[in-house]
């Protein structure tokens, strides 16, 4: 996951490379992302979420489509 | 975990291994579980050595993270910003527009968003994550 100064650099980065643009979030959604992920990660009681809990959250953020299926 | 956050640095499985008094074999056995169930991931080519130990990266990055006075290496966006998020909701995450180079900063204060802009941009869609993590 990278981050670019707007979707023109975003573009010009991807576009020779042959990658769609389905993978875009506001730098606002990936904050919210990563704190659902991780913020509990030094609790020795966390574990890794499932396929079923990831894509909920996906969902949840407005990540939807077949892109962000993990299966 | 507690060595990754503490010094920065990742500790192989030796390391592990002295300081739990456990023997070498059972760390690295454990190393590949860790790897073969996607919490960490080892270094290409070592059963020994770690490349993430997730968020945290063993090796320097694009994503430089601040909390306080210690820093640390993230693996990408989502992870830097999840060091700061599990190191307490207050950091700065430095980093650089791949398409121009210009330098990046990502404030989050009492895990709030404070400054910083631009879009999060993954090219690999979800279920190929982790045909090359590395990559992705």
């Amino acid at each position: 996951m990278l981050l670019f100064r707007s979707e023109e650099h975003r573009d010009r980065w991807r576009e020779p490379r042959g990658l769609g643009a389905d993978g875009t979030m506001p730098l606002a959604t990936m904050w919210e992302l990563a704190h659902a992920w991780y913020h509990d990660r030094l609790d020795p009681a966390w574990r890794r979420k499932t396929a079923d809990e990831a894509e909920a959250l996906f969902t949840q953020l407005g990540l939807t489509g077949q892109f962000w299926r993990l299966r | 975990m507690q060595t990754v956050t503490e010094t920065g640095r990742v500790p192989d499985a030796g390391e592990v291994a002295q300081a739990l008094d456990l023997p070498h074999e059972v760390v690295v056995g454990a190393y590949r579980r860790l790897h073969d169930g996607h919490v960490f991931v080892l270094e290409p080519g070592s059963s020994e050595r770690l490349r993430m130990a997730n968020p945290f990266s063993a090796v320097p990055t694009a994503f430089r993270i601040q909390v306080g006075e210690r820093s640390w290496w993230g693996n990408c966006v989502w992870d830097g910003l999840g060091m700061i998020a599990a190191l307490g909701g207050n950091g700065v995450m430095a980093t650089t527009c791949p398409d121009c180079a210009q330098p990046e900063a990502v404030v989050i204060a009492e895990s709030r968003l404070r400054h910083g802009s631009g879009v999060a941009y993954i090219g690999v869609p979800a279920a190929s994550w982790w045909e090359n993590i590395i990559y992705t």
